[in-house]
C-alpha cells in the first residue's frame, strides 16, 4: 500500500511539474510570442497561415525550404517582411512578398496553383460544328453539320451515342433551348429555327424527327419555349411573337416593339416574359420602359390567340 | 436554531454559486476580454490533459491491483490469521433495500450470497422492503420459501411510510431494516463489534470471495471500526445486453470509483459497501431524510470519529445492473436522473461543513482539506464538461472578427486545443482496453458482433460528454442552491434473460 501511494505521490508531482513547466510555453505559442533564445526574452511574432489548391505544396521562406507542405502554418516569424514562394511539381509556381505583424496572422489560403500542363480531354467521338450542355441532365449534345446528326454523352464524354438527325442551318445556331418537358430541342439562327424531337417521333412529320421554321421577316434576337413545351416565344428584332412547334406554323404578334433590338428576360416558371421598349410620353419624348408581358394560360389562352384551325390535327407534345 | 438554518442555505447555495459564478464570468470574459478567456481554456485544457492521463495511470494501477487479487482464496487467509480477533466471531449483516424491485432482480443477488465461498452460517440477510410497495408482500413471501433456511438468519422487514422525521429515501428503510436486525442479533448474542453491516443495491451481486476479503481486512485493518469496506462496483450483470450509450455510462462510473480507491485521502464510500454494526448503531445508522446516504453515511463516521476514519478498498467486485429502458431517448433520461441523484451527493457539502461547526473535534488542516476536496470534486464536475465543450469556442464566436480572423490568439486557439485534446486519445485506448479485461464472458445468446459494437461505441464519447458531462452536476447544485430538494428516485432496471 505504501510504495503504491508513493508512486502516487511521483506521478502526482510529475503531473504537476510538467504542467508548470509546460503551460508557459504552451501559452506562449497561442499568444504568438517567440521566445529568444539570444536575448533570453519572449517576443511578440506573427503568423503566416497558408492554404494551396492543390495541397501538398512545398513552401520556402526568403529562399529556405520549409520541412511541412501546404496547409500549413508559419509561426514564431517575427514582424517585418518576408518572400513566400510555393512549388508543387507540374504545376506554376506562386511567389508574393508578405508583411508580418506582430499578433497577427497573414491569410494567404487563396492560392490556386495552375498546372503546368492544364488538364484537357477531347470529348466528342464524332465530328461535330457546335456542341449544347444540358446542365440539369449532365449530358453533352454535339452537332455534326456534316451527317446532320446529334450524339449525347455524359459530361466525361462517356456513354457515348447517336441520337437523333437535326436539320442543320447555315449560318450555324447561336443557341439551344431545350423543352421544359425535354422532349424538344430548338435551335436557332437570324432567320430560321430548328425543331428536333429528342425523345418522342410526331405524328405528322412523315417520319423525321425534326424541321425547320424559316423566319425571313426580321432578325431573330431570342426564342423561348413556353412552359408547356409546345408554343415558342419569339423575339424579333421588331415584334413578339408567339407560334406552335409544327412545320409552317404561323407566327402571332404579341407586341410590335418600338424599339429595335429589346433586352429580353423570360421566366419560364410564370411563363411571363419582361422586355424594354420605348414608349412616347405625354410631353412628346420617347422612354425606354421595362414591361411585363404574361403568358401563362390563365391569363392568356394562347389556344384561343391562335386559333387552331378546324380539322386541324395537333401535334403530339 | 433560526442562525443555523441560514448557514445551512448559505452552504447549499455555495456550491451552484460558484458554478454558475464561474461559468457565467467566462461568457462574459470572452466577449469582452477574447484573448484572456482563449488563454484560460487553453490553460484548464492543458491541465484537463494532464488529470486525465494522472487519472489514468491510477486506473491502470487499480485495475492491476484488481486482476493480482481476483483468484485469491480470502477465506483460508482469514483462516491462517493468528491475531486473536478470529474470523469464526464474525458475523455478516448483508441488508438489500428494495424499493419496486421484482423477483427476478433479487434473487440472482440472494443467489450470488448462497454461492459465497464463505460458511452460510455467519450470514444473516435483511430483505428491507417498503411497505407502500403493494407487491413486497408476495415477493418477499416467493424468496423467503426459496432462501429462509440457507442462512444464519434471514429477515423480511417492511419499512413504514410517513414516519416523523423521515423522507422517502433508501437510507430510511435501510436504517429501519439495521434496528430490526440489531434486535436478531441482540437476541442471538453476537456481539456488536464482530458484526460487520453490507449495505447493498438490490440487484448486487457479490464475487464469491467478497466476504472472506471483507473479513481478512476487517480482521487486518488497524482501529477496524474506524474504517468503511469500499468494494468496487462493476455493472456486468446486464452489460452484454445494455444499448451502448448507458453501458459506457456505467463503464466510466466503474473507472471513476477504481480510480478514487487509490486517492484514499478522497475516498468516500459509494453505493454498495460495508461497515462496523457497532459503528453504524454508534452514529445512529444511515441518514433517513437525505438521497446520498451511502457518502452521508461514512461522514457521519467521520464525523463521529474525530476525523480518525476512512475508507478501505477492496480490490474485489460486486457486480450491479446497467441501468437503462425500452428506447433511447428514455435511456438517456434514465441515466440523466441517476446521475443527477449522484451529484446530489453535493448536498454533503452543508452537513460536512455544519458538523465541523458544530466543535466536532476534527483537526484544523483536515476540515480544511476534506472540505476543499468535496467542493472542488463537485465544482469541477459540474463545469469541465461546460468549459470544453460551451466556453471553448466563444472567445471565437465572441471575440469579433479581428479576434477570429487576425489574431494569433484567435488563429491558434482552436489548433492548440484541438491537438491538446488528441492526447486524451491515449487515455481513451488505455479505457476501452481495460473495458474489455473487466468484460464478463459473452453470454450465449450475445452475437459475437456485439465485440465489433463495444469496440466501436467509443466514439460516443463526446456526445456522453455533452449530454451527462456536467449537466446532471449544475443541475443537482441549482436544485440545492435554490432549495428545490430531490426526493429519491428508483433507477429502473431492466434484465434480459
Amino acid at each position: 500500500m505504501f510504495s503504491e501511494q508513493k508512486v502516487r505521490a511521483v506521478l502526482f508531482h510529475l503531473s504537476v511539474l510538467i504542467f508548470i513547466i509546460g503551460l508557459p510555453f504552451i501559452l506562449s505559442f497561442t499568444l504568438g510570442y517567440k521566445f529568444d533564445s539570444r536575448t533570453l526574452k519572449f517576443t511578440k511574432a506573427g503568423i503566416i497561415a497558408l492554404k494551396t489548391q492543390p495541397a501538398g505544396a512545398s513552401m520556402y521562406l526568403n529562399g529556405l525550404i520549409l520541412n511541412e507542405k501546404t496547409p500549413a502554418t508559419i509561426g514564431e516569424l517575427l514582424p517585418g517582411e518576408y518572400n513566400v514562394r510555393v512549388e508543387l511539381p507540374d504545376y506554376y509556381p506562386w511567389e508574393e512578398d508578405v508583411t508580418v505583424y506582430a499578433g497577427q496572422v497573414t491569410r494567404l489560403e487563396k492560392i490556386i496553383l495552375f498546372p503546368l500542363r492544364p488538364n484537357i480531354k477531347k470529348l466528342n467521338k464524332e465530328r461535330l460544328s457546335s456542341f449544347w450542355i444540358d446542365k440539369d441532365n449532365r449530358r453533352v449534345y454535339y452537332f455534326n453539320q456534316d451527317d446532320n446528326y446529334i450524339y449525347t454523352s455524359d459530361l466525361e464524354g462517356d456513354d457515348f451515342e447517336d441520337l437523333v438527325p437535326y436539320a442543320s442551318l447555315t449560318p450555324p445556331p447561336g443557341k439551344f433551348v431545350l423543352s421544359q418537358d425535354k422532349s424538344k430541342l430548338l435551335y436557332f439562327n437570324k432567320h430560321q429555327i430548328g425543331v428536333v424531337y429528342l425523345a418522342v417521333k410526331p405524328e405528322n412529320l412523315n417520319g423525321r424527327q425534326h424541321f425547320v421554321i424559316d423566319y425571313p421577316r426580321d432578325d431573330i434576337v431570342d426564342v423561348f419555349w413556353h412552359s408547356d413545351s409546345f408554343h415558342i416565344i419569339l423575339v424579333s428584332s421588331r415584334r413578339i411573337q408567339v407560334l406552335e412547334t409544327k412545320p409552317g406554323s404561323e407566327a402571332i404578334d404579341l407586341v410590335v416593339l418600338n424599339k429595335k433590338n429589346s433586352s429580353v428576360v423570360y421566366d419560364i416558371n410564370s411563363d411571363t416574359l419582361y422586355f424594354t421598349d420605348y414608349q412616347k410620353a405625354d410631353d412628346g419624348n420617347f422612354y425606354n420602359n421595362l414591361y411585363k408581358l404574361e403568358l401563362n394560360a390563365k391569363i392568356l389562352p394562347l389556344q384561343d390567340i391562335l386559333k387552331i384551325k378546324p380539322g386541324e390535327k395537333q401535334p403530339q407534345n | 436554531m433560526k442562525n443555523n438554518r441560514r448557514i445551512k442555505r448559505l452552504l447549499e447555495i455555495t456550491p451552484g454559486a460558484i458554478s454558475w459564478g464561474i461559468i457565467l464570468f467566462l461568457i462574459i470574459l470572452a466577449a469582452v476580454r477574447p484573448v484572456l478567456a482563449a488563454v484560460f481554456v487553453i490553460a484548464f485544457d492543458f491541465y484537463w490533459i494532464i488529470r486525465t492521463l494522472y487519472l489514468t495511470t491510477l486506473l491502470v494501477m487499480a485495475h492491476q491491483k484488481l486482476a493480482r487479487q481476483k483468484n485469491t482464496d480470502w477465506l483460508r487467509l482469514c483462516k491462517e490469521l493468528n491475531n486473536g480477533r478470529g474470523w469464526l466471531n464474525l458475523c455478516h449483516l448483508v441488508i438489500f433495500p428494495v424499493y419496486k424491485e421484482g423477483v427476478e432482480i433479487l434473487r440472482p443477488s440472494l443467489e450470488a450470497l448462497k454461492m459465497s465461498n464463505y460458511p452460510k452460517d455467519r450470514i444473516v440477510v435483511v430483505m428491507a422492503y417498503e411497505e407502500r410497495n403493494p407487491k413486497a408482500k408476495i415477493i418477499a413471501a416467493a424468496l423467503e420459501a426459496e432462501f429462509k433456511g440457507e442462512f444464519f438468519g434471514y429477515l423480511s422487514t417492511f419499512h413504514p411510510d410517513n414516519i416523523q422525521g423521515e423522507s422517502r429515501t433508501k437510507g430510511a428503510n435501510a436504517t429501519w431494516a439495521a434496528k430490526r436486525a440489531k434486535e436478531f442479533i441482540s437476541k442471538n448474542n453476537i456481539l456488536y463489534e464482530n458484526t460487520i453491516v453490507s449495505c447493498f443495491d438490490a440487484d448486487t451481486c457479490v464475487d464469491k470471495e467478497y466476504f472472506g476479503c471483507l473479513a481478512y481486512h476487517f480482521l487486518t485493518t488497524p482501529n477496524p471500526h474506524q474504517a468503511s469496506y469500499q468494494p468496487i462496483p462493476v455493472y456486468n450483470n446486464n452489460i452484454w445486453h445494455a444499448p451502448s450509450f448507458a453501458r459506457l455510462v456505467e463503464i466510466s462510473s466503474s473507472f471513476c470509483e477504481m480510480i478514487e480507491s487509490v486517492r484514499l485521502e478522497k475516498f468516500v464510500t459509494f453505493s454498495s459497501h460495508s461497515m462496523s454494526f457497532k459503528t453504524l448503531i454508534d452514529i445512529d445508522y444511515w441518514p433517513v431524510d437525505m438521497i446520498s446516504d451511502d457518502s452521508v453515511v461514512y461522514w457521519k463516521a467521520f464525523l463521529y470519529h474525530k476525523g480518525q476514519y476512512r475508507v478501505v478498498p477492496l480490490y474485489i467486485t460486486v457486480s450491479m445492473d446497467v441501468a437503462y429502458s425500452s428506447t433511447i431517448l428514455k435511456t438517456v433520461a434514465m441515466q440523466y436522473r441517476q446521475k443527477r441523484r449522484w451529484a446530489w451527493g453535493v448536498e454533503n457539502f452543508p452537513f460536512l461543513m455544519l458538523g465541523f461547526l458544530d466543535n466536532s473535534g476534527v483537526p484544523f488542516l483536515k476540515k480544511i482539506r476534506r472540505s476543499y476536496h468535496l467542493l472542488e470534486s463537485h465544482i469541477t464536475w459540474a463545469v469541465w464538461a461546460v468549459i470544453m465543450t460551451v466556453i471553448a469556442p466563444l472567445p471565437i464566436l465572441l471575440g469579433g472578427a479581428y479576434f477570429a480572423q487576425m489574431s494569433t490568439v484567435g488563429y491558434n486557439l482552436p489548433r492548440i486545443t484541438g491537438t491538446l485534446l488528441h492526447f486524451t486519445l491515449i487515455a481513451s485506448l488505455v479505457w476501452i482496453v481495460l473495458s474489455r479485461l473487466t468484460l464478463p464472458p459473452r453470454p450465449a445468446d450475445v452475437k459475437w458482433s456485439r465485440n465489433i459494437v463495444m469496440m466501436l461505441e467509443w466514439v460516443l464519447v463526446p456526445f456522453i460528454v455533452l449530454i451527462l458531462g456536467s449537466t446532471p452536476a449544475l443541475d443537482a447544485q441549482t436544485r440545492l442552491a435554490l432549495a428545490k430538494y430531490m426526493n429519491f428516485q428508483v433507477t429502473e432496471k431492466t434484465r434480459k434473460f
